[in-house]
């Protein structure tokens, strides 16, 4: 057992939930709970998250640049802090989506070979 | 930062918010509160974890390991103190043995001289085929200044003792005589007052002087009101002029500055006598080359204008700094090579000690590794340890620093120049710092490499405390190198000390015993004349004389091996036959009538003096034996007559022994020819000059502390306004002026026997160390037979072999360095760089040392007993 094997495993999920969250506040700001919801309804609650992930994940794209944060009310009226998506933001989503499709399609294409021979 | 704080403020209440929230919809769909609150906090996660996630986000994860590390270093530490301290005290000495000399190398080498632009400052020697540094005269002087055009500003000194009997108490000062623009030259700015000008600076100008702050501070408490105020020095009135800033220095501790041409006529009107240094500030672009190349030719033309004076004068341009500096350069860096040798040692002894200690700590670094640390991280992890370890050693060694600059200061002071400067200073301290740094590094590095290699499964298998993957090889290589190096400081430090072995047995050509020396300030008023100055000489050594316990007593105008110098021309016949600088140069002592048989100097022809060799009487000189074989080699000197410059033609009464006079160690190149004139005969135009350079050597049993009062008692009973100084034994003249080779002596003999201090500490870890890892195979051994003798003789023999091959490697590379620097250094006398007795004794030690390191594992070994140890598997 390596530790770099470890790392690298961490990073991939650490990225994913990073798309997904940028993904998420496409739509508008949002507050934490908010986002956490979001991603479960989205994904049909396959990707069964822990919550709490979540916060090393939204401070790190505050680090990034990626998202901003302000305040204001939520919906049961009580002060929280909403994120926002940033035009740098956005365009590191794009960046993120294409990168995510093409190791989609990669692994897709690993696990149903007859379907690559067909088309070649 | 601050951002960081804010975001993470907040963290707490945002999480508390989330999971309320959560809580919140849980109930709604129905749950129990209790329920609810289980489920949300179920569905968020550790709570802990992800704050610490979140702020690690923030957070540099570097900083956070560093101080996790720090922490985990701190706590193994403390669980094993005595390995700590023994690790931090051989660093602290390492490292602070380093500080000391680096903080004397950088205070009297490196550091730029105190003045503007040192670097334009320069000395201008004269010099003349067999002298390479001569003073200049001062009118040679004047005529440079007004013709030489690569100056921007030239000034002439002096130095000079002066009496100060007003106001305050009497005391001696030291002094120098400066012509104008001294100051300006060296480009100091006075703290109060105003320079010298031309007008001061003339035969008749008015008596006036410049001050020391300490003067200032001492004497006028630092008032303002100073200025303008008289002193009286010598018996005469001098107005101050200005005050000197604090700290001011030059190449001389000096009180009073006044100026050169109020000074004795004799000395400064006349173009044979040498008695000045020239200073000189190179205009912007003028390289010393060039301004050579100008003052060559400006020597040149002095020398065809004055044939009899200047005749095959010529001149020499060297950095002030190198000056200043002079020969202790190349010791200093000697020394500081020498306590990177200790550094090195230092560090093979604690890397050695790191590596034992990680070798028992394999087990740690498997069970850290397997649960997933990484090989750097351990790396990290031990370097830190280091580290702490280092700049722990680094803090005590900078207090040993100071305590060794403070020992060295003390002893040396007087033989280092620009002593006053030394000191720990931020230089001093980013040195400490940065040796700290490396050396932490250094040892380090070799275990950390090591151990994180470690085998995992091996070592977490074998169930043991890690003996068995220990790192022999590399131990035993760091003690070869400690005795290596051990052995190159023990040549160095023997090799000094057999030479001033030596120095000590040489005859200097007068009894060192029993002899004290001193100087009297007469009183002005009785020195107003000649022959006033005459008797008041003769009525203080009839008083000194009659003192109980005094055998004899005289006075001298230069004390030999106290680098006073008194060079002068003479001519064998009744006329100058040459010029003065083509003429046999010899060395004058304007002594007492009594002063050779009170120093025991033999005589080997006709007669000394006597009290009827008055100033009336035929001009008389004693010569020794060097001039007599030199310029009389068959015949009888006694009879024939010499002529002195600057005095008359003399009748030889005598020869006697050579003295060594410019050191013990006086290979006899310089001004080998000594005459010995009677103070009495002088002329009375040259009493005074000479009367203020007289010392006064006593003969005695009594030590100093005894004679002294007595004897002060006797000149203050001739005069309330006589100070007595500069007291100091024959015995003491003689080792301050083998200073040169004491200094390393001493040091090196401190490093050295820190050295063998640190290797025998070293070779003992790793004969025990062996031992321990063998204590099977000695079981085993002694189970089939083997006797505790041979098993003793075994461990012996180990160590032995490292200590052996460490001496071979060692010898040969202090055979190679000592032949070196006895090329550049010339401190050796007596002894040869492969003075087979020095490399025979220090063989013969370190093999002693090494086999009493070993004596103690080796007992251990042949009191193993075989049932426990095999048992122990």
């Amino acid at each position: 057992m390596s530790t770099k094997e470890q790392k690298e495993r961490t990073e991939l999920l650490q990225g994913t939930l990073d798309l997904l969250v940028l993904k998420t506040l496409v739509l508008g700001p949002a507050h934490g709970h908010a986002v956490a919801k979001a991603i479960e309804f989205n994904s049909d609650d396959v990707l069964q998250v822990e919550q709490g992930s979540l916060y090393p994940a939204l401070h790190r794209l505050i680090k990034r640049g990626w998202i901003s944060v302000e305040g204001g009310i939520s919906e049961n009226n009580r002060r929280a802090k909403f994120y926002r998506l940033t035009a740098k933001g956005r365009r590191q989503l794009a960046v993120e989506t294409s990168k995510w499709e093409r190791l989609a399609g990669a692994i897709a294409r690993i696990l149903r070979p007859e379907a690559q021979e067909g088309k070649s | 930062m601050r951002r960081r704080k804010r975001m993470l403020k907040e963290l707490d209440q945002d999480i508390r918010d989330h999971i309320e929230l959560e809580t919140q919809e849980n109930i709604e769909r129905g749950l129990s509160p209790e329920e609810a609150r289980c489920a949300a906090l179920r569905k968020f996660g550790n709570v802990t974890r992800v704050t610490e996630e979140t702020r690690a986000v923030w957070g540099s994860v570097w900083i956070e390991q560093l101080r996790q590390d720090l922490s985990y270093g701190i706590r193994a530490l403390w669980k094993n103190p005595g390995f700590a301290i023994v690790i931090v005290l051989t660093l602290a000495l390492g490292i602070g043995a380093n500080t000391a000399i680096f903080s004397v190398v950088r205070a009297v080498v490196l550091a730029p001289l105190p003045y503007p632009q040192p670097d334009r400052l320069v000395v201008v020697w004269e010099n003349r085929p067999n002298v390479k540094t001569l003073g200049t005269s001062y009118p040679d002087f004047l005529d440079w200044q007004r013709n030489a055009r690569s100056f921007g500003e030239m000034a002439a000194l002096t130095s000079r003792n002066y009496d100060l009997t007003s106001p305050g108490v009497p005391q001696h000062l030291d002094g120098m005589e400066i012509s104008s623009g001294f100051f300006a030259t060296l480009g100091i700015k006075l703290a109060m007052g105003h320079d010298f000008t031309p007008l001061e600076d003339l035969p008749h100008g008015t008596p006036s002087v410049i001050i020391s702050d300490r003067l200032w501070r001492d004497r006028f408490a630092s008032s303002p009101q100073a200025l303008g105020k008289p002193i009286l020095l010598d018996g005469a009135e001098y107005t101050i002029l200005g005050v000197l800033p604090p700290g001011f220095r030059f190449l001389a501790d000096a009180d009073v500055y006044t100026p050169l041409a109020q000074g004795e006529p004799l000395f400064y009107d006349d173009r044979t006598i040498h008695a000045f240094i020239g200073i000189a500030r190179l205009k912007p672009g003028v390289s010393i080359g060039q301004a050579e190349g100008e003052m060559s030719a400006v020597q040149e033309y002095l020398d065809r204008l004055y044939p009899v004076a200047d005749g095959n004068l010529g001149t020499n341009i060297v950095p002030l700094k190198q000056v200043i500096v002079g020969d202790v350069g190349g010791t200093l860096l000697l020394l500081l090579g020498a306590v990177g040798i200790v550094l090195l040692i230092t560090c093979a002894n604690v890397a050695n000690l790191l590596l034992a200690r990680s070798a028992a700590r394999t087990r740690e670094f498997a069970i850290r590794s397997a649960l997933g640390a990484s090989r750097e991280r351990i790396v990290r992890q031990l370097l830190t340890e280091s580290m702490l370890l280092a700049m722990t050693g680094g803090i005590l060694g900078l207090i040993v620093a100071k305590l060794g600059v403070s020992l060295m200061f003390a002893e040396f002071a007087q033989n280092l120049p620009r002593a006053e400067s030394i000191g720990v200073s931020l230089p001093v301290l980013f040195f400490a710092f940065g040796i700290s740094l490396a050396v932490g590094l250094a040892f380090g590095l070799v275990p950390a490499l090591k151990s994180s290699r470690a085998d995992v499964r091996g070592s977490l298998k074998s169930g043991d405390r890690g003996s068995t993957s220990a790192h022999p090889r590399s131990q035993r290589a760091l003690v070869i190198i400690q005795m290596a190096l051990t052995v190159v400081l023990l040549v160095g430090a023997s090799l000094l000390l057999r030479t001033i072995d030596d120095l000590h047995k040489v005859n200097p050509g007068f009894n060192t015993q029993h002899v004290i020396t001193f100087k009297v300030g007469l009183s002005p008023s009785l020195t107003r004349t000649a022959s006033g100055t005459r008797i008041a000489y003769q009525q203080l050594l009839d008083r000194i004389r009659q003192v109980p316990g005094v055998q004899a007593a005289d006075f001298t105008n230069i004390v030999p091996l106290s680098e006073q110098d008194n060079g002068g021309p003479f001519w064998v016949g009744p006329q100058q036959s040459t010029s003065m600088q083509d003429a046999p140069h010899a060395l004058y002592f304007e002594t007492g009538p009594e002063y050779l048989q009170t120093m025991e100097i033999p005589l080997l022809r006709g007669r000394f003096f006597t009290p009827a060799d008055t100033p009336d009487a035929e001009p008389v000189i004693v010569i020794n034996s060097v001039l007599a074989h030199i310029y009389f080699r068959d015949q009888d000197p006694v009879g024939q007559t010499i002529t002195v410059a600057h005095w008359h033609t003399a009748r030889v009464i005598g020869v006697v022994g050579n003295v060594k006079h410019w050191g013990m160690d006086d290979p006899g190149t310089y001004n080998p020819s000594q005459i010995y004139i009677s103070f009495y005969q002088l002329s009375d135009q040259w009493i005074p000059a000479f009367a203020r350079a007289l010392s006064v050597a006593v003969r005695t049993p009594l030590d100093v502390a005894t004679i002294m009062p007595a004897v002060k008692n006797v000149v203050y009973g001739t005069g309330q306004d006589q100070p007595v100084y500069n007291v100091r034994t024959m015995q003491q003249v003689v080792s301050e002026s083998m200073s040169s080779q004491r200094l390393p002596m001493i040091l090196l003999g401190v490093f050295a026997a820190l050295a063998l201090l640190l290797a025998s500490v070293g070779i003992y870890g790793v004969v025990s160390y062996s031992v321990t890892r063998q204590v099977q195979e000695i079981g085993v051994r002694m189970a089939l037979g083997a006797e505790k003798r041979q098993i003793f003789q075994m461990v012996i023999g180990q160590g032995l072999r490292v200590a052996v091959v460490g001496l071979t490697i060692g010898a040969t590379a202090a055979l190679i360095l000592a032949r070196l620097l006895s090329s550049f250094l010339h401190l050796l006398y007596g002894v040869g760089p492969s003075d087979p007795v020095t490399f025979a004794s220090v063989s013969l030690l370190l093999t002693v040392v090494a086999l009493l390191a070993c004596y103690i594992p080796a007992r251990r070994a042949s009191r193993v007993d075989p049932m426990i140890a095999l048992r122990c598997e």
